[in-house]
């Protein structure tokens, strides 16, 4: 899971090697951690949260076929 | 002098993306080791190997636009080995979702066919219904982010539509269908018929089928990415018998 983030994370942003993911696994849930440089951080929320909404959307339905919940925090 | 930064797991591997980058053999390259770089952990921790490159003969005409995108050109690993590969916007979208779909767990095959104003990607594979998602969403969701990724650099104009087992066309079918249906009860009944929660596209489709109906309009209503649609009858008593399809009185 962490690996997909990061992957769509770099993909979008213009400082990739700034991108940092980190993962808190839970039983039922994990939490992934996105941090990304300044200038970057709207790449990654987009108009009116689209991006993340999408990065999550992908993020469930990833998490899905493992059966667990993972969510998305991107830290500022 | 123009130099470019290459960044790799190893110093091999940066010279390696250099060389893609100039689409030339390493002794045509000038190379200077910025950093060697350490392996880490599982990619924590770990230090990229940074190299400087130019090319030693000057035949780069072509190239001086390549330098203006070199935030690109030292994108992501998994990108850039990708992007070097070949310039065509339709085979990096191709790649990146190849990509994306791997890291998903999904095994999928994915055929690239460029039309006038789009580039579809149509994947074929096993967990279709896991890439479709309710209402499509997580197929909307993914074909969001490669748009996004491909044209943070504003060069690519195409839009990209992603596809699953024509799951696009069966929807704008089911779409459409909808539309009619929606029209005839709305002229029936002379009330106008709210119907719920649609993206963009979703929307655009009912708009574009009722267009040509004089006795109904169409309109948007609401905030946000998800707009009612509002389906009502035009000045009824007026436009009698106007309306082509309007249906026999009762």
């Amino acid at each position: 899971m962490k690996d997909l983030i990061k992957y769509i994370a770099q993909a979008l942003v213009d400082h990739p090697e700034q991108v940092e993911v980190s993962e808190v696994v839970g039983e039922q849930t994990s939490v992934i951690e996105l941090r990304v440089a300044k200038e970057d951080l709207g790449k990654v929320i987009g108009k009116q949260g689209k991006t993340a909404k999408a990065m999550r959307t992908i993020l469930s339905a990833a998490s899905t076929k493992v059966r667990k919940r993972t969510v998305l925090e991107i830290i500022e | 002098m123009d130099y470019i930064e290459f960044e790799g797991k190893t110093v091999d591997e940066a010279i390696r993306k250099a060389c893609e980058h100039f689409d030339v053999p390493r002794e045509k390259l000038s190379i200077d080791i910025l950093s060697e770089g350490s392996g880490g952990f599982l990619g924590l921790g770990s230090k990229k190997a940074r190299i400087r490159a130019s090319l030693l003969t000057l035949d780069l005409t072509a190239d001086l636009f390549e330098h203006e995108k070199r935030d690109d050109s030292s994108s992501t690993e998994a990108v850039l080995a990708v992007e070097s590969k070949e310039d065509s916007i339709a085979l990096k979208a191709k790649e990146l979702l190849e990509g994306l779909l791997l890291r998903m767990h999904v095994s999928a095959e994915v055929n690239v066919r460029e039309e006038k104003d789009c580039i579809v990607l149509d994947v074929k594979g096993n967990g279709e219904g896991l890439l479709i998602g309710k209402r499509g969403q997580n197929l909307d969701a993914i074909q969001h982010i490669v748009n996004k990724a491909l044209n943070k650099q504003g060069e690519n104009k195409k839009k990209i539509v992603i596809d699953v087992e024509s799951y696009r066309k069966r929807r704008e079918e089911a779409l459409v269908s909808l539309a009619h249906r929606l029209a005839q009860q709305v002229k029936k009944t002379k009330k106008k018929i709210t119907v719920g929660n649609m993206n963009a596209h979703d929307r655009r489709i009912i708009h574009l089928t009722l267009q040509g109906d004089n006795s109904l309009t169409t309109k948007s209503r609401g905030e946000g990415e998800m707009r009612k649609i509002v389906i009502m009858p035009l000045n009824t008593s007026q436009n009698k018998g106007e309306g082509t399809k309007e249906p026999p009185r009762e």
